[in-house]
């Protein structure tokens, strides 16, 4: 979520009680016998709260399960999440007296609510920016699902347009394929010699064709913006003018391809942190509510 | 009786005798020698304008032998090397505008000028082809072809339909080069009171007036379809066809077919595309709806459990539409009756027509028909439909059919007549009067005074407004629409706007001494209808007022600016967790109406959801009237649509879409899964959109679009979206 001015409630209200908070601790920990800590009454409210804060940040993932109901917006819900969740921590370090945990289950509470809220604050800065970078970077930005389903139409395009100049037919080519099998002819567009067309297939099938099957561009020189001007130049000056639009065309896809695959990149780091933050959340508020009942049992 | 005076004449070098008054042409044809004519016809007055029968009598000029009374003892020359060098020019003069092969000639290769021409060994013209013809084709009748440009001013059709006819349809206009044959004072054929008896087309000598086929004329025949094409004799013996002409049905053989079909037999289906109208000639049928009415619905499939959940706990207000079961009490169908909501089945008898929309404007049809016994109909294209609905015996049987079995339910209705008594419907079942007009056919026109109101009955009427930048689309009309009320409400009495057929359409005209007696004696009826007229005076000021107000360019090549409500998502904001589309298909039990994707403004992304356009091109056709507008702004889809998918094809944007669902158990119909349109409804029953509602991050926004963009454009900042754009921004863009 981008964080702009209207935001400002939000900070102004978190800095008074996290204020507040620490204007109860200062007399309460300097007036308490042995200090503050979370067995004492004020200790405990301040655990109430920010257990609290904690229990309501978790909520919002059980909100956007029932995105119609109408319990406020879920913007709304979303700038709790973040500003609650934000000073739980401090308000929690004020329950324990500044301790990081003194039991083993304490401490293990305090190392992942550490984790939690910075895997937070790096997805929340990633929310900021990175739309933004998606925004200017991927201007054929398609549906995250929709990714495979475009690769294989250009997979396809790019057959076609190889197939049409070279008249040679891909092997695994939808395309040309199901052309073939219902008795279709390939016939070539361009009149061209025979180490014209080979090296043009050469090209396609080992350079091209493996970078546009796969997701991602693990192993294909092609897959470097840089390194892909420098072939396909170097392919223009060995074909003949003739060919150029099909490889002006064949750079076109790649270059999608490549968008493509920048855009699953992008969209694993912008929504990759919440495989920490959201099951370390969840386990959190568990071993808080175990916590609570041991602490307030025994 | 006095005897006849004989003469005696020479006609080339032979010694002829006739009765006295006799025509030099009438004289030479009753003794066997030829004279070549276009303008003449032996059933009709000559008039000699062709002058292509001039023959040399030894004066000063030749004459035209059609006009020319014989004299006695007159020496005539028919085909004199001069004579034949004459007649050549004229032939030559006529080809040079001819547009050689002409259709008849095309057709049938009975084209008289161009066999002339080929008799005489017209070549190549030596003259020049006007640059500009003054007129073109016309081809607004059904019926019959007119190529301007092929007619030769010979005047045969014009005595063919007044001498012939009586119709007196046709006449001349214009002067000298843009001289013309037409139709009632300059009106397109079909919207003339032409009533087709194809009289003109078969006194025509060449290709400008020529009979017009219908795509794929013949209709399917043989024994799988029970069909058997009908003679025009045995056609004309049935009382339907009085009147109609013997020469149009027999040039149009094919056109209409008999079938049979047997108790229990569908004869059409609703949604089905199709071009032919059925004409009842025996037997009874059952017209009704078979879909089910009922929106999209997941809840009994296999969604996960809590969807289910949400679904019981809190069912759509959609399900309980209140509109739905009050104030629409029937559907509107392609046929002489409308259907009860709650038992949407009714019957037809013999002597009924249906599937006049279907047939005229190729709507999908909008309810099934069953032989509810053993039947006999015609079914007819179009081109003959369009006859016989010209025909005044028929029109009138129609139109008297429409006043005793769909008058009252048609006023009844439309929400705003519901409390019209008895008596006054009755009173106005004389009076009302049917009007037909063909496509493009202006009904009234701005700022002419305001004569009567109307009910659409049968089309789609555009409603427009001029303004200096050229014609604005205020609306689309449908049936169970109305329009003229604003005129004659107002004190200035004349029309705000005007209406125009967009395809084939009948209107009830009700004339404004009954409607000033009405809204007198209801004023129920007066203030709904004021109310109508000021939320339209309204809406068509804001709307212009947008118009004017921002620059307009852009929007208008995206069909933006006539967008009333715009799904944009801001890209800055959006982290794609799609959130709105699962929101969307929560709030519509599973199915989604917005896709997160379209077209691109920045940093803003215009989704493919309802746009809610002003000028809902979706909503035209719609065979059943399902898809209308909830008061100015929602574009919903009620839960009587058939499915036919036409809006769907009709939405420039791609925002409808169909779906399969389970029909719903206990639902009227026999079908098991059945096609709904769905499209963005804003979730009119919430006070924000879920889409919007659900977004966590204040990305998705609803918005108006002259005013978002408006105020980009001007560079402030758009509240509730703390963006702006520098002004020029979409000049960056192209």
């Amino acid at each position: 979520m981008l964080i702009d001015r209207t935001h400002r409630l939000w900070f102004w209200g978190s800095v008074i009680g996290l204020a507040v908070g620490l204007a109860i601790y200062i007399p309460y920990a300097h007036f308490t016998i042995g200090g503050a800590r979370g067995g004492t009454i004020i200790g405990i409210l301040y655990g109430i709260v920010g257990f609290g804060f904690m229990v309501f940040a978790g909520l919002l993932s059980l909100r956007k399960r029932f995105p119609v109901w109408r319990m406020g917006r879920t913007s709304t819900w979303m700038r709790g999440h973040i500003w609650l969740g934000l000073i739980s921590y401090p308000i929690i370090f004020l329950h324990s007296g500044f301790s990081f945990g003194k039991g083993t289950l304490t401490w293990w509470m305090m190392v992942i609510f550490t984790i939690v809220i910075i895997s937070g604050i790096v997805g929340a800065m990633l929310q900021h920016y990175l739309p933004k970078v998606m925004t200017k970077q991927i201007p054929y930005e398609t549906i995250y699902a929709e990714i495979p389903v475009i690769r294989g139409q250009l997979l396809d395009e790019a057959d076609v347009k190889v197939a049409e100049v070279t008249g040679v037919s891909m092997a695994s080519s939808a395309v040309t394929s199901a052309a073939e099998d219902a008795g279709g002819v390939i016939v070539t567009l361009v009149q061209m010699e025979e180490d014209v067309r080979n090296e043009l297939t050469r090209f396609y099938n080992n350079e091209l064709r493996p970078f546009l099957e796969k997701s991602g561009g693990k192993g294909c020189a092609i897959a470097e913006r840089t390194n892909s001007v420098a072939m396909f130049a170097n392919l223009k000056t060995l074909l003949p003018d003739e060919i150029h639009p099909v490889i002006a065309d064949l750079e076109g896809i790649c270059e999608e391809k490549r968008e493509l695959d920048q855009q699953i990149v992008l969209h694993r780091i912008l929504h990759g942190w919440l495989f920490i933050h959201a099951p370390l959340s969840l386990a959190l508020l568990v071993m808080g509510a175990i916590h609570a009942v041991i602490a307030l049992t025994y | 009786m006095a005897p006849t005076k004989e003469i005696t004449l020479t006609i080339d070098e032979q010694k002829v005798t006739v009765p006295a008054g006799t025509t030099i042409f009438d004289a030479a044809r009753i003794n066997g020698i030829p004279i070549p004519t276009l303008c003449h016809q032996q059933n009709e007055t000559p008039v000699g304008v062709c002058r292509v029968c001039v023959v040399d009598v030894g004066a000063r000029v030749y004459t035209a032998a059609c006009i020319r009374e014989a004299e006695n003892n007159m020496v005539v020359k028919t085909s004199s090397d001069k004579v034949k060098a004459a007649r050549k020019t004229l032939v030559e003069l006529l080809m040079a505008d001819h547009p050689s092969p002409c259709a008849r000639e095309q057709q049938s290769n009975d084209c008289e000028l161009e066999a002339l021409a080929k008799n005489y060994s017209v070549g190549t013209p030596r003259f020049a082809k006007r640059l500009t013809p003054s007129h073109l084709k016309d081809e607004s009748s059904l019926s019959i072809m007119v190529d301007h440009s092929a007619c030769i001013l010979c005047d045969r059709c014009i005595r063919g339909c007044s001498e012939i006819r009586h119709n007196f349809v046709i006449a001349r206009q214009g002067k000298g080069y843009a001289a013309a044959i037409s139709f009632d004072a300059d009106l397109p054929m079909g919207s003339s009171s032409c009533v087709s008896c194809g009289e003109c087309m078969v006194s025509c000598p060449t290709g400008a007036l020529t009979n017009k086929k219908v795509l794929g004329q013949k209709l399917e025949q043989g024994a799988a379809l029970s069909g058997l094409s009908v003679e025009a004799q045995e056609l004309l013996e049935l009382p339907v066809f009085k009147g109609v002409s013997g020469t149009f049905l027999e040039l149009n053989k094919g056109a209409v077919v008999k079938r049979t079909y047997r108790k229990g037999e569908v004869i059409c289906r609703e949604g089905d595309y199709g071009s032919t109208a059925f004409y009842l000639v025996e037997g009874t049928v059952d017209i009704f709806i078979s879909t089910p009415r009922a929106h999209v619905d997941t809840e009994g499939s296999q969604d996960g459990f809590l969807s289910k959940l949400a679904s019981k706990l809190k069912p759509r207000k959609e399900h309980q539409r209140e509109e739905e079961n009050t104030a629409r009490k029937f559907i509107f169908i392609d046929a002489p009756v409308d259907l009860e909501y709650d038992h949407p089945v009714a019957k037809l008898h013999a002597g009924d027509l249906f599937g006049e929309m279907t047939c005229m404007n190729f709507y999908p049809r909008s309810a099934t028909v069953v032989a509810s016994e053993d039947v006999v109909c015609l079914e007819m294209l179009r081109n003959v439909l369009d006859v016989l609905q010209k025909n005044k015996t028929f029109r009138a049987k129609l139109d008297a059919d429409y006043r005793v079995r769909a008058l009252e339910t048609h006023l009844k209705s439309v929400p705003v007549f519901t409390s019209l008594t008895q008596d006054f419907i009755d009173h106005l079942r004389d009076r009302v009067e049917l009007q037909r007009f063909a496509p493009g056919q202006v009904i009234c026109r701005q700022g002419d005074p305001a004569d009567s109101f109307y009910l659409v009955r049968i089309g789609f009427i555009k409603v427009s407004e001029d303004h200096p930048g050229g014609e604005l689309v205020l609306s689309y009309l449908a049936r169970g629409n109305y329009f003229g009320e604003i005129g004659l409400l107002s004190d200035e009495g004349r029309r705000t706007a005007t209406c125009a057929a967009l395809d084939h359409v009948e209107v009830v005209k009700i004339h404004r001494e009954d409607f000033r007696e009405m809204v007198g004696r209801f004023p129920q009826v007066r203030a709904s209808l004021e109310a109508v007229a000021r939320e339209r005076i309204e809406e068509n000021r804001s709307r212009m007022h947008n118009l004017q107000s921002v620059p307009v360019d852009d929007f208008l090549k995206q069909g933006l600016m006539d967008a009333q409500s715009l799904l944009v998502l801001d890209l800055d904001r959006c982290t794609r967790c799609d959130q709105c589309v699962k929101a969307c298909a929560d709030a519509h039990d599973g199915i989604t109406r917005l896709i997160r994707d379209g077209l691109r403004f920045e940093n803003y992304l215009v989704a493919t959801s309802c746009r809610q356009c002003r000028d809902p091109l979706c909503m035209v056709g719609c065979p059943v009237g399902s898809i209308r507008r909830r008061n100015s702004l929602e574009v919903i889809i009620e839960d009587w649509c058939v499915g036919c998918g036409l809006c769907a094809n009709n939405c420039p944007y791609g925002n409808i879409n169909l779906h399969e669902f389970p029909a719903p158990a206990g639902s009227t119909g026999h079908k098991a899964t059945v096609k709904k349109a769905t499209s963005c409804n804003l979730c009119y029953d919430h006070p924000e959109p879920s889409c919007v509602y659900a977004c966590p991050h204040d990305a998705a926004h609803r918005i108006n679009p002259p005013e978002f963009f408006g105020k980009i454009l001007g560079g402030k900042q758009v509240e509730g979206i703390p963006y702006s754009m520098a002004p020029g921004m979409m000049d960056r863009r192209k």
